[in-house]
């Protein structure tokens, strides 16, 4: 395992990594840097034309992109859905948040109680929980979307949230455990001695310990909210509460819509993630992977 | 560990019920709805016994999805663990720049579907795609291709993307399984055996095939359940050559409004995942969850 490898070798698996998880999106942020005849022609490049901020003036301002004037493009290539981007982003981030924090609410004492004790129906509620996610959610739309109907909250962003926070709560409970585990048992052998209740230990002394690894915990929620597509498409109403993804389906699916328009969409749709990827997901990936097996 | 006679309902139910609300309800009330005659246009919905599944089943629909999940299935779960597995070996070492390549393998992980799918429509395209492009300058084909829109590759072109996915949680697993191996066996085998490849045969492998049983099974389900990415990639099309079963699920109650027809098409894919589902926790290993 820990055998050497030619450097030579080591750069070049490592740079067909990079190429095939991070290839295609580095074309879509070139994409969207660069009017369409500029994508479409062989000759000219980001290099000998620059860099064109046009469609994002347009998808923030409505301020049509001068090069689709010149040109006198079709009319549809400019779709007002990417207008919608921003709006929709807000969206997103509302049902998001709101899903964490539901999330953690709800999530944190199950998890507590999951970590710290040993109960009659432990076994059985804990498989169910982290196996129920397995259950293809495809199957289980038209019944969902019917009960939230007769509840009245289709088209509402309360809807998604609910089921957005349903759908992340396995996780949370399942990696809040790992983490609650990871507490020293002598700290809360000490909160025994003196006569801690189980929710004080819970609120006293287990949250504030984990208080890091819970935030990190609850983007996992607002990261499966922000990116669940199937829910929010048949839960969404109208433009005004629909999600980023929704929006960027829509657009993806119109034909005719310029494609340095809808990369530029892209590029501002997935600005949340890189940098949860970059700050924060690692560390919670690292400090799970030393954390779960090992346990 | 403390212990605990009652079962801690207070501090459970707030999770679990949602859960359950979400699982057991919808999969109960899908099962009865199969087992009538619901549409939207016809009043009353009359028991109609096994009559849903009979009509869904001999369907040519059907049938195309059957073999288009299975093919899919089999194309994508294999692909993925074994990349996994790859990527996972060399993610271990460290070499300059190795934190940027494990940020940037998460990627395609915390991406929305519908966004994944764009990117790859873009990879594919006929004629400003990067993937013709770089065939076209090897010298390998003269004339692009047509991924998506060409029957034979169309579903090879979305199980790549499918592939690209599911890779990031594959390769999360397998490092941490990785990471599990005494360290000293390993050192005991770079000096007993010179060949990496009977090193991981003999040593490495026996240690990890648990995490790669969980997570070919784990795939098997993600792949034959799979819907947004493929969906917004060709919409099911050219023809039926990408219409999955997920999608036919959705085609009987949402646009022929049979709903008692859509229900018995989800019920089959409730079975046959309960199936994977059953094998998942044989699989895993027992000391995975265990209680300290």
């Amino acid at each position: 395992m820990a055998g050497r490898l030619h450097p030579l070798a080591t750069v070049a698996f490592a740079a067909l990594i990079l190429l095939f998880t991070g290839g295609p999106v580095l074309l879509s942020l070139y994409g969207s840097l660069v009017p369409d005849r500029v994508l479409l022609s062989p000759d000219k490049s980001i290099f000998t034309e620059g860099p064109n901020l046009e469609t994002y003036r347009y998808v923030f301002t409505g301020q049509l992109p001068d090069s689709y004037k010149q040109e006198s493009a079709n009319r549809a290539m400019i779709s007002d859905a990417a207008r919608q981007v921003p709006g929709a982003l807000v969206n997103s981030s509302i049902n998001a948040l709101a899903a964490m924090l539901l999330n953690l609410i709800l999530g944190a004492p199950a998890a507590f109680v999951f970590a710290r004790y040993v109960f009659p129906g432990k076994r059985i509620s804990f498989m169910y929980l982290i196996l129920s996610p397995l259950v293809p959610a495809v199957a289980l739309v038209t019944p969902i979307y019917m009960m939230l109907e007769f509840l009245g909250l289709v088209g509402t962003q309360i809807g998604i949230i609910l089921v957005h926070t349903a759908k992340a709560l396995p996780f949370t409970v399942l990696i809040l455990s790992v983490f609650f585990r990871k507490i020293p048992g002598e700290i809360f052998e000490a909160a025994t001695l003196d006569h801690c209740s189980r929710f004080q230990t819970f609120w006293r002394i287990a949250l504030p310990l984990a208080l890091p690894s819970v935030g990190a915990t609850g983007l996992f929620a607002f990261m499966l909210s922000y990116s669940e597509y199937m829910f929010a498409m048949i839960l969404s109403g109208d433009a005004k509460t629909r999600p980023v993804s929704v929006v960027m389906a829509a657009l993806a699916r119109n034909t005719d819509v310029s494609w340095s328009l809808l990369n530029t969409g892209i590029f501002i749709a997935i600005v949340p993630t890189l940098v949860l990827v970059v700050l924060v997901w690692r560390f919670v990936v690292e400090g799970l992977i030393g954390g779960a097996v090992k346990g | 560990m403390w212990s605990s006679n009652r079962f801690p309902g207070l501090w459970l139910l707030p999770a679990l019920l949602p859960v359950v609300l979400m699982t057991l309800y919808p999969i109960g009330h899908a099962l009865w709805t199969s087992l009538h005659q619901v549409m939207i246009l016809l009043p009353g919905e009359p028991f109609v016994g096994l009559k849903n599944y009979q009509r869904v089943v001999g369907s040519n629909y059907f049938q195309d999805a059957l073999r288009n999940s299975l093919v899919f299935t089999l194309l994508a779960a294999p692909s993925v663990v074994v990349l996994g597995t790859l990527i996972a070996l060399f993610l271990r070492r460290r070499f300059l720049g190795s934190e940027v390549v494990r940020s940037v393998v998460l990627l395609p992980w915390v991406l929305p579907g519908a966004i994944s799918a764009v990117l790859w429509v873009w990879v594919f395209h006929p004629s400003f795609g990067i993937l013709n492009g770089i065939l076209h300058d090897l010298g390998l084909i003269d004339a692009s291709i047509p991924w998506l829109t060409n029957p034979r590759t169309a579903l090879l072109a979305v199980a790549v993307a499918h592939v690209w996915t599911q890779i990031p949680f594959a390769v999360i697993l397998l490092m941490a399984a990785l990471s599990a191996i005494n360290t000293e066996t390993l050192e005991a085998a770079a000096i007993d055996c010179r060949n990496p490849v009977k090193r991981f045969r003999y040593i490495v492998f026996p240690e990890i095939k648990a995490m790669i049983v969980v997570l070919l099974v784990y795939n098997a389900l993600t792949a034959f359940t799979s819907y947004d990415l493929v969906y917004a990639m060709t919409g099911g099309g050219p023809g039926t050559a990408t219409t999955l079963l997920s999608f036919q699920i959705w085609r009987e109650s949402f646009s022929m409004y049979d709903f008692g027809a859509g229900s018995a098409v989800a019920f089959i894919v409730v079975i046959i995942s309960a199936c994977l589902i059953t094998a998942i926790t044989r699989a895993l290993p027992s000391d995975l969850f265990a209680s300290d």
